[in-house]
């Protein structure tokens, strides 16, 4: 009865209608397949077995797999040495874009260009700029004299890891780049006279003005990254096949594998603990992100 | 001035730095879609340059690089006009109308949206499989207009709830319906916010990978981003010439959209993310 007096019954009505094909398409297309993967996780899905339900099997046996921690250290340390990376460098192309530049058309339109290009397809490039006998990089390599012999690039595990976390950076730091754009466009740009009859130099308007108001954005497009670098698959995929020895094999991919070859218990399995770690770090963030202060 | 002249530097370097980090790789894809030898630069030899990538890939049929391009324009096209419609109904709604889970909707959204695309495509494919909709059209446009909608939806509602509500009040009083102040009044004014929006959605479906790989079979509805991460030689030689050129093939429309639209697609990024 409360409810009549504070809605309006035509209206609430109306509002259904127009929220219907959002809300169904949500509920089908993700609520479901993703309850349906919750299940999954709890039995025996294996290509011609009948399903059995196992409980908590999926999961100890994830507990126990070697392999799982290997995706698991692997998709940590991308996650954190590739948003760091994108953070700094997106910092940096935002305070250039942020000056008076000269054909500024032609800096924003190169800065969408990795963003836009599909990673499956920009990844095919960096394969072919780390190739071992003729990419671009041993070439630099050689001719700047950093060593005297072709780097293996994808052929050792740390060659790799740091092949993946290049062509990353090179393909999300625009998005980045473009977020702390906008968080500097509103700043006022009296804060900085002030500052400048002041007698601050600009490293010191820097971390004491620019940083601190910048924060909330920063938070934001952090959460954002977060959350879209811990599930990285198409690059993986692609640049590295998850090798060399699975040293670049993400939880996505190790899921994926298991889905392929017919194993969606265990698919499921992993995929689970992707979401859950996908939570947490979205819970830490708006945690210290002090996230209900960057809302208002 | 000694500090006007260290900002000066600073931004020249970081300016040219900008510029070669966004464009040579991509620079290097266009140079070696246009030569028969990909090893020119390492080896010292000439190179080759020649066009016969291009035309070897369009002429031969069975590489299926239009049928490729062609079913990821249709499904990425139409996704993203379907998210863009959806959301802009569901963002009219909550930001003219009151009811039970106005605030909640668009919160749920986000949190689903949460959630890794590998925990949805383990079911998804058995329920493609079911709905007998595996390697079709259907298998990749629904998932892509839910995959954009909290995209769309938080665009469309920062959107909405800065053009005023006067104007479609009077409209109303006019005895216009709800939907017709809608298509009438609102989508008129409110056509950058919508353009934004379908453009990233149409970007964001054009670059999605994971579904397209596992719900697709063969050319029938198979996108260009797996068709190209697919690219496989016959003896086991990785042909350069064509993948790149199949990569420019691929690229280039989004490039010239780009170059057109900048404007629109950097305020739909910023809008969605600064915002929500």
């Amino acid at each position: 009865m409360r409810s009549n007096s504070r809605y309006n019954l035509k209206e609430t009505k109306a509002a259904y209608w127009f929220n219907a094909p959002l809300i169904i398409t949500a509920i089908v297309f993700i609520l479901i397949p993703v309850a349906g993967t919750l299940v999954t996780s709890f039995s025996r899905d294996v290509t011609f077995l009948p399903s059995k339900f196992l409980g908590l099997e999926n999961y100890t046996r994830m507990l126990g797999d070697i392999h799982f921690w290997q995706s698991a250290r692997f998709t940590l340390f991308f996650v954190l040495v590739s948003i760091c990376l994108e953070l700094f460098f997106g910092m940096i192309f935002a305070l250039v874009l942020n000056e008076t530049l000269p054909a500024r058309g032609l800096f924003r339109v190169a800065i969408l260009i990795p963003w836009a290009i599909p990673i499956a397809i920009s990844g095919r490039i960096w394969q072919l700029i780390y190739n071992y006998e003729y990419g671009l990089f041993n070439f630099f390599v050689q001719f700047f004299g950093i060593s005297d012999k072709p780097i293996s690039w994808l052929g050792s595990s740390f060659g790799a890891f740091v092949s993946v976390v290049i062509a990353d950076v090179w393909k999300t730091t625009p998005f980045m780049a473009i977020i702390i754009l906008a968080g500097l466009s509103t700043i006022p740009g009296d804060i900085y006279k002030q500052a400048m009859i002041d007698g601050t130099n600009f490293i010191q308007r820097f971390f004491n003005i620019t940083l601190p108001l910048l924060r909330p954005v920063i938070v934001v497009a952090l959460l954002f990254r977060t959350v879209d670098a811990i599930r990285i698959f198409d690059l993986v995929y692609v640049l590295t096949g998850g090798g060399p020895g699975g040293s670049t094999n993400s939880l996505s991919l190790y899921a994926y594998n298991y889905y392929v070859t017919g194993d969606f218990g265990y698919g499921s399995a992993v995929s689970v603990a992707v979401s859950i770690f996908a939570a947490l770090l979205a819970a830490a963030y708006i945690k210290f992100g002090k996230f209900k202060e960057a809302i208002k | 001035m000694r500090e006007q002249k260290t900002i000066t530097i600073f931004k020249f370097f970081g300016a040219v730095f900008l510029l070669l980090f966004c464009i040579l790789p991509f620079v290097w894809m266009i140079v070696i879609s246009l030569t028969k030898n990909p090893d020119f630069f390492a080896s010292g030899q000439s190179a080759s340059f020649t066009i016969s990538n291009y035309t070897d890939l369009l002429s031969n049929g069975s590489t299926h690089l239009i049928d490729y391009l062609r079913n990821s324009l249709i499904v990425s096209i139409v996704s993203a006009i379907c998210a863009t419609l959806f959301a802009s109904f569901s963002a009219y709604a909550i930001t003219r109308l009151n009811f039970p889970g106005r605030i909640l909707i668009p919160l749920v959204l986000l949190a689903f949206s949460m959630f890794p695309q590998i925990s949805i495509i383990g079911y998804l494919f058995k329920l493609m499989t079911r709905l007998g909709w595996i390697n079709t059209y259907y298998a990749l446009i629904f998932p892509y207009i839910t995959l954009g909608l909290p995209l769309a939806l938080w665009i469309m509602l920062s959107y909405l709830s800065r053009l005023s509500s006067e104007l479609d009040k009077a409209a109303l009083v006019d005895g216009a319906t709800r939907l017709q102040v809608l298509l009438k009044i609102i989508f008129p004014i409110a056509l950058p916010g919508i353009f934004s929006t379908f453009m990233l959605i149409l970007i964001y479906s054009f670059n999605e990978f994971l579904f397209a790989l596992m719900l697709t079979i063969d050319y029938k509805a198979r996108t260009i981003p797996v068709g190209i991460a697919l690219f496989e030689g016959l003896h086991g030689q990785i042909p350069w010439g064509y993948i790149m050129a199949s990569a420019v093939i691929a690229v280039v429309p989004l490039i010239i959209l780009i170059a057109f639209f900048q404007r629109y697609i950097i305020q739909g990024l910023t809008e969605g993310a600064v915002k929500g």
